[in-house]
């Protein structure tokens, strides 16, 4: 054993490993510094964001009542299985025993869990989910610490097909919504109105969500609340709509598509709406069901149009208060002139057929409405030729939207000399305007402006604005100012007259006749014009039946358009459509009346 | 036991203190990190291994490190020996072979082998009567080394088979080898980490590198580890957050928070004070202990206490990177902090050896 051994070069060694070692120190302190002193703001921010969390609590949607109360849409308590997959650690034993569970394909549950935008937010594996299988999932909580139970208040809509188009559905915010200035306060995933009331009013319903501000641990349990803004649920909506009344109107159908409309003439309230075919809201309330949405979408019977307000067909005979209207405020003609009618008119080198092919002899004004004699209204278009036509029944609400508080209302169309240069670079030809004179050809119009142009006649000329929501909350929809009446008092005397001889007096429109209620109205047929696409069937070449009435003569309650498509004369298929919903009205029975004259 | 006086005056009373005092301040952390959990019980088990971890080092103590290293080959066979026994007879738990039961106790030899390879390789080298080596000489000790660190990385347990490359590289290093022959090891070791990255490292492995690289990869896997470190760090601020008040930790954010990243409690409630307070304690161990080595008596005492000291101021300095977000997570605990029976009576050990060196520098 040497005794003594040379540690020079080791001590060397260990002097410069000892440095280095203070180096390393003291470069973990620097490391230490930036991060804890230099950096420690926004860690602490950092850290901050990971324990809390603000969760919204969501207002209740307001429920939707009828004008005396009665609910129409309200909300219902639904179940929303939910999965937060950023804290699941076997995804695939996960998947396994919720597949099990809640009987859902392993695959189906797979896709859904990876179809997700961001890993922190939670999945909806489950809408609307029954209670055995909430009640399952919350027996076996334990085993499911992911797994959560939602409480989502559901839209839920009692009638149903009934008022479908007035009321709307809700359905899940889509993409280009979210950037409209109308849904600014909403983000992905929202429901929101997507038609009907439930859009038009969709801001005031939503109320204003509230929030919890929670603080969490790493696995998104709640450990305290910190604070909370209770959310201001959405007010309800009155409207007009009379429940009993919709449900009638739309039983009176019996299944066939069209549509009526009935409002109050003094003021414009919707009493009833009703497009045929519908659909059922109810279908939306958990969102879009994509293969649904194809199917409603597509069908060429268009169930998801609201034809009160989106249908545009010819007004037919009825186009003839509008004329009759014109000729007596232009003087063309006065209440008691008559014409001659043959069963046709020969002029500008064509032959117009009357109605009636022998001829309804000498007609007056009265007689002519209620007889609807085409002859006597060609004499009074050619007296006054298209324009003027086009100015009457644009001041009579024509020719653009009544204004009505529901989404995309068409204008229709009422055809001029000049809308014939601009649009068609053609001239317009006078034989043209008589066929706009029995309300053929170009014109077009909705029901719902007819039913307004009815309202005119039954409240003394004047235009109302047609709205269906009544009051938001306790806030009463303010009056519309008054308009000044349009029309002469001798000139809507003439028209009531007319329009009262249709249905009482051996008229057109006799079905709709209603005991110790006199009921004033006008049938039309709309004549379809064949489609170009492909060979229509002999249904589809049928005209569209109308049928406009107010009643009773003196201070009408009630004016009313109904519309059945396809279904040929407006006094045989529209005014018994009318007459229900009238005989509703007045509570009067529902039997037919007898009948007066041969068709 | 045969400590008289004399040895007792030589006795590195700061060593001892600091070591003492680095790991009370662990068993406080390992409370804070445990105490709402479901095993708030940890720090009391913690503590009670420090006891036996003292008198383990008091046995060291006792005995002359030189009749110690006399042994070494002993010991080094029978580390190797329990390392072949825990690969072929330990549980295997989450994929790994690290430990088996011995009389109701966890044995885990890939710490004592530290030890035991600490003594070999401080014997080996101190035998060789050279004042310059070159690569030939270290092959012999080098490929002994290796196939401890390979029995151990089958485990597997990369971070702690890799503590013994700085264990080698020092006690090499301090018995001449020659700095050219230091750094040609060196691009051995890179062009054998390409190819281990090639062949050998599995699949998890590299993903942690991956993310380490970019831990937004993987927010919720290995990146969310250092993430959410780096956060509770941060967010300890200057002074800190308090005892059990830390929101990283005691919410749950903080992966493994009781054992790898303990120093992370430790930084967001005691903030950068007493992050700066605990550095200096371990810098005080390890510049105490290599002071052992420059004292030493002999060359073994020298090799044996500066080959231990780099194998915890690796442990440490990874470990304190690893919470900064400075290198890849590697389950790598922090010596005297961590929570762990058998790293904590393997530091011990190692101090007493270092002790022992300095204690015995007059000795015959």
């Amino acid at each position: 054993v040497r005794i003594y051994e040379d540690l020079r070069l080791v001590q060397t060694r260990l002097t410069v490993l000892q440095n280095a070692l203070v180096l390393v120190m003291v470069v973990l302190a620097g490391v230490f510094w930036h991060l804890q002193v230099v950096r420690g703001r926004s860690f602490k921010a950092l850290a901050e964001n990971n324990r809390s969390r603000v969760v919204p609590i969501a207002a209740p949607r307001g429920p939707l009542l009828d004008r005396r109360g009665r609910i129409l849409v309200e909300n219902r308590p639904s179940f929303n299985i939910v999965v937060r997959p950023e804290h699941v650690e076997d995804l695939d034993d996960l998947v396994r025993r919720l597949g099990a569970l809640l009987r859902i394909g392993e695959g189906q549950l797979r896709e859904r869990l990876a179809d997700r935008t961001s890993p922190f937010r939670p999945v909806v594996i489950r809408q609307d989910a029954p209670l055995e299988e909430v009640a399952a999932l919350e027996a076996r909580r334990l085993e499911f610490p992911d797994v959560s139970v939602d409480v989502v208040p559901l839209r839920s809509y009692p009638l149903a097909a009934a008022a479908a188009h007035s009321l709307g559905r809700v359905g899940e915010i889509q993409k280009a919504q979210l950037e409209l200035e109308a849904f600014a306060a909403q983000k992905p995933g929202d429901l929101v109105g997507q038609a009907g009331v439930e859009l038009q009013y969709n801001r005031s319903l939503m109320g204003k969500d509230g929030s919890r501000r929670l603080v969490v641990n790493s696995r998104g349990r709640e450990v305290i609340e910190l604070a909370r803004e209770q959310p201001r649920d959405g007010p309800s909506l009155t409207l007009t709509l009379d429940q009993e009344l919709q449900v009638v109107a739309e039983r009176a159908f019996g299944g066939r598509a069209g549509s009526a409309v009935a409002l109050d003439p003094g003021t414009g309230e919707i009493l009833a709406m009703t497009s045929i075919p519908a659909y059922d809201p109810n279908a939306f309330a958990t969102g879009i069901d994509a293969a649904l949405w194809q199917q409603l979408s597509r069908a060429p019977d268009t169930p998801l149009m609201n034809r009160v307000i989106q249908g545009q067909y010819a007004p037919g005979s009825v186009f003839k208060i509008v004329v009759a209207a014109a000729a007596l405020e232009e003087r063309v003609v006065t209440p008691h002139s008559s014409f001659y009618c043959p069963g046709h008119l020969a002029i500008y080198d064509t032959v117009f057929r009357c109605n009636r092919p022998d001829g309804h002899g000498m007609v007056s004004l009265h007689q002519a409405l209620a007889q609807s004699c085409n002859v006597y209204f060609y004499q009074l278009g050619a007296r006054l030729e298209i324009d003027r036509i086009a100015r009457w029944a644009k001041r009579l609400g024509l020719g653009a939207p009544a204004g009505i508080d529901l989404p995309h209302e068409l204008p229709g169309l009422v055809p001029s000399s000049a809308w014939k240069v601009s649009t068609h670079r053609a001239p317009w030809y006078a034989g043209e305007t008589i066929s706009v004179a029995i309300g053929q050809g170009q014109v077009t119009v909705t029901p719902l402006q007819l039913a307004r142009l009815t309202a005119l006649i039954a409240n003394g000329g004047r235009l109302v604005r047609p709205h269906i929501v009544k009051a938001i909350g306790r806030a009463q929809r303010p009056d519309d100012p008054l308009d000044a009446p349009r029309l002469r008092p001798e000139t809507i005397a003439a028209i009531r007259g007319g329009m009262c001889a249709v249905v009482n007096q051996r008229g057109t429109g006799w079905r709709a006749q209603l005991q110790s209620v006199e009921v004033c109205g006008k049938t039309g047929s709309s004549q379809v014009v064949a489609s170009r696409v492909r060979q229509p069937t002999a249904h589809e070449t049928l005209p569209h039946a109308w049928f406009v009435a107010f009643a009773p003569r003196e201070q009408p309650q009630i004016a009313v358009a109904v519309l059945v498509e396809h279904a040929g004369s407006g006094g045989v298929a529209a005014a018994p459509v009318a007459r229900e919903i009238l005989a509703h009205f007045f509570q009067r029975p529902v039997a037919a009346p007898e009948p007066a004259v041969a068709d | 036991m045969a400590i008289d006086r004399r040895l007792l005056l030589n006795l590195d009373w700061v060593l001892l203190g600091a070591t003492l005092a680095l790991t009370a301040i662990g068993v406080a952390m390992v409370y804070s990190a445990t105490f709402s959990g479901a095993h708030s019980g940890l720090y009391l088990k913690q503590a009670s291994v420090a006891g036996v971890a003292a008198l383990g080092m008091l046995g060291v103590l006792s005995v002359d490190y030189r009749r110690l290293a006399d042994r070494a080959m002993v010991f080094y066979l029978a580390a190797a020996g329990l390392l072949v026994h825990v690969l072929l007879f330990g549980p295997r738990i989450a994929g790994t072979r690290r430990w088996f039961m011995l009389f109701g106790l966890q044995v885990q030899p890939s710490e004592l082998a530290k030890v035991a390879a600490a003594l070999f390789a401080a014997k080996v080298f101190a035998e060789m009567r050279k004042d310059h080596l070159g690569l030939r000489d270290v092959l012999q000790p080098g490929l002994a080394l290796l196939a401890l660190m390979a029995l151990i990385a089958a485990e597997p347990d990369l971070g702690t088979a890799f503590c013994l490359v700085p264990l080698f590289l020092s006690i090499a290093l301090l018995a001449g080898l020659r700095l050219r022959a230091v750094a040609s090891l060196l691009i051995a070791g890179v062009v054998l980490f390409g190819l281990g990255w090639k062949y050998a490292l599995r699949d998890y492995q590299k993903t942690r590198i991956y993310t380490f690289l970019d831990p937004s990869l993987d927010p919720r896997g290995a990146g969310y580890q250092k993430i959410q470190s780096q956060i509770a760090v941060g967010s300890g601020g200057f002074t800190g957050k308090g005892w059990k008040q830390g929101t990283q930790s005691q919410l749950g954010y903080l992966p493994a928070r009781h054992t790898d990243f303990i120093f992370s409690v430790l930084a967001e409630e005691t903030g950068f004070l007493g992050v700066l307070f605990v550095l200096a304690l371990y810098l005080l161990v390890l510049w105490r202990a290599l002071e052992a080595a420059q004292l030493a008596r002999d060359r073994l005492g020298a090799f044996l206490a500066a080959g231990l000291t780099a194998v915890l101021a690796f442990q440490v300095v990874y470990n304190v990177a690893m919470v900064a977000g400075l290198v890849p997570v590697k389950g790598l605990p922090l010596p005297l902090l961590s929570y762990g029976g058998a790293s904590l009576l393997s530091t011990w050990l190692s101090i007493g050896l270092v002790l022992n060196v300095r204690m015995r520098r007059f000795a015959n």
